[in-house]
């Protein structure tokens, strides 16, 4: 490629760099800013438009210790719902995903049909019935309303019988002669093969988790027992301009998801790639 | 039954029995409260037959929420497929910078929903803002995006764009580098320019991956929620209501169970419609 080709392409490249990770960077960079300085030098464009003048940990500790705001509160209740519901759902459907690749029972393609064609139903169609379900079974304001309807994922169903259907059948026939349960093969043999894509399932899971937000506004009231999103919207509304403190709990809520990532990445990003290339 | 048989049957019960509650008898329920005038405060529950759905189609707000759902998705698939797509051509080449290109391009898909239309809220500020600030810098006229009813839905997609194209761009990623090397080196030797390459070679194979990423962006399009709550709720002046918010406000704020689920209906046939003329549409010119 020519110098000018590959001189534009890498200036295309930077820009669209900026413009994915300037919003986090400047939230980050606000948040730790005293409130009187974060908007001292946004009409210029200088270094202190994005390096703080007088760097402070005052926000995040304001957040953090705020009696009627208790993110740390929030962020502990998100993380036990999210790894609640990623622990079951590995071990809920990958229990299914292992039956439908490697055993044989009548009916299978007939059951197997009928949860590939829940890939269609909308979550957003169900959720006036889920909602008056969570409210029958006396869900409402608990977290069996937020774990136990998520424990299910079809796309994990899917993903995991594509990664155990390569498990060779010689294996499982060795397990069976040395007298091994079908439980005890799954769990010794089967789950242990499988192991890139249950992290590849877990991370997606988790990660959507702690991105949810619809469905906890509607199932959860209680102030204490809310989840870290609905928090955030919450506390962005009610706060209107103390924007400091606001970013301060945004970053607080971002920076330990961006390191999970950034540690996992390969696995979220092949996730993503099954989704599209066999979909 | 032999014991092969049972243990299979364990082993999908939890699965299916949540697939049972939680999707397929929620479906059927649905079904049938779109029928109903069904108000949970009240505690009253009666048929009603279509009325629901033969008010809805005159239902002003609904029909506002379902175009501001359309425009978004018209603005935003040929915008946003494009810029993927040239994002994913971009970083192909595998050499130590792309990986550190696509981590980046990537970040915005993990920031939360509720973070990203926070921060955004900011951004858009007229007075302090950052776009704004930048618009100045170029000489461009500043606006507030979000409190303008004509500017808001605009807001509203260049934060939905922002937060999806890694998300794509990985996908045409992977539909990249499905498609076989050896010819692009027949086109070469045979003089095809990059450009030819591109459009003779590249772009039909890429057919079944476009049409994966066209047929997402059109649900999550007409689907859109979560910015919308956090970034806009609605306003100004009910400009960035769209389907999904109408729903939430029709069944949990005014607690008209039947007539939001019946909505909710109207939007899943539109969806599944769509879906399956552009799986059609994209069938028809296989390669």
């Amino acid at each position: 490629m020519s110098r000018i080709a590959s001189f534009f392409k890498y200036t295309i490249m930077i820009i669209l760099a900026i413009v994915s990770i300037i919003p986090i960077f400047w939230m980050i960079s606000g948040a730790s800013r005293p409130y009187a300085e974060l908007f001292k030098y946004s009409n210029s464009f200088n270094i202190h438009l994005f390096v703080p003048v007088h760097p402070t940990l005052q926000n995040f500790k304001d957040v953090i210790f705020n009696e009627r705001n208790p993110f740390l509160t929030y962020i502990g209740n998100t993380l036990f719902v999210a790894s609640i519901v990623t622990v079951l759902v590995l071990l809920i459907n990958a229990m299914s995903a292992f039956a439908f690749a490697k055993l044989r029972f009548r009916g299978k393609g007939v059951v197997f049909a009928l949860f590939m064609s829940a890939m269609i139903i909308p979550g957003e169609v169900t959720l006036v019935p889920n909602y008056l379900l969570m409210h029958n079974f006396g869900w409402l304001d608990s977290y069996k309303a937020l774990i136990i309807p998520s424990m299910l994922s079809v796309f994990g169903i899917f993903l995991l019988r594509q990664f155990f259907a390569e498990v060779p059948d010689e294996i499982l026939e060795a397990a069976k002669i040395d007298g091994a349960s079908m439980p005890r093969t799954f769990l010794r043999i089967v789950l242990p093969a499988a192991v890139p894509p249950m992290i590849t399932l877990g991370l997606m899971t988790f990660l959507g988790n702690w991105d949810s937000y619809l469905w906890p506004l509607i199932v959860i009231n209680d102030d204490k027992k809310q989840m870290i999103q609905v928090a955030i919207a919450a506390f962005s509304s009610s706060q209107g301009t103390d924007w400091s403190k606001i970013l301060a709990a945004s970053t607080i809520s971002t920076v330990p998801i961006l390191i999970i990532f950034l540690f996992l990445q390969r696995y979220y990003i092949q996730g993503i790639t099954m989704s599209g290339v066999k979909g | 039954m032999n014991g092969e048989e049972m243990t299979a049957w364990w082993f999908v019960l939890p699965s299916f029995a949540l697939l049972m509650i939680f999707v397929f008898y929620p479906m059927l329920q649905a079904f049938i409260i779109s029928f109903q005038n069904y108000n949970l405060v009240g505690g009253t529950r009666s048929f009603v037959g279509l009325d629901n759905y033969r008010m809805l189609m005159t239902d002003q707000s609904f029909l506002a929420s379902l175009r501001h759902s359309f425009y978004f998705a018209v603005i935003v698939i040929p915008i946003q497929t494009s810029i993927s797509l040239g994002m994913a051509l971009l970083i192909q080449k595998k050499v130590a910078t792309t990986g550190l290109f696509r981590t980046i391009y990537f970040i915005p898909v993990v920031v939360s929903t509720a973070v990203a239309a926070t921060v955004f809220k900011l951004i858009y500020n007229k007075e302090y803002g950052l776009l704004n600030n930048f618009l100045e810098l170029v000489h461009l006229p500043t606006t507030n995006f979000l409190s303008n009813p004509d500017t808001a839905m605009n807001g509203v997609i260049m934060l939905g764009m922002w937060k999806a194209v890694g998300f794509f761009m990985i996908i045409f990623l992977a539909g990249l580098n499905n498609i076989p090397t050896d010819l692009y080196e027949a086109a070469r030797v045979d003089g095809a320019s990059k450009l030819q390459q591109f459009f003779r070679i590249t772009l039909p194979l890429l057919n079944r991956t476009t049409a994966f990423v066209v047929i997402i962006t059109t649900i999550d399009a007409i689907k859109i929620s979560g910015l919308v709550f956090v970034l806009t709720n609605g306003g100004p002046n009910g400009a960035t209501e769209t389907a999904v918010f109408y729903i939430y406000q029709m069944a949990f704020k005014q607690m008209q169970m039947g007539y939001g689920t019946a909505a909710a209906f109207i939007l899943f046939a539109i969806v599944l419609v769509i879906s399956l003329v552009q799986m059609r549409l994209f069938r028809n010119q296989d390669y």
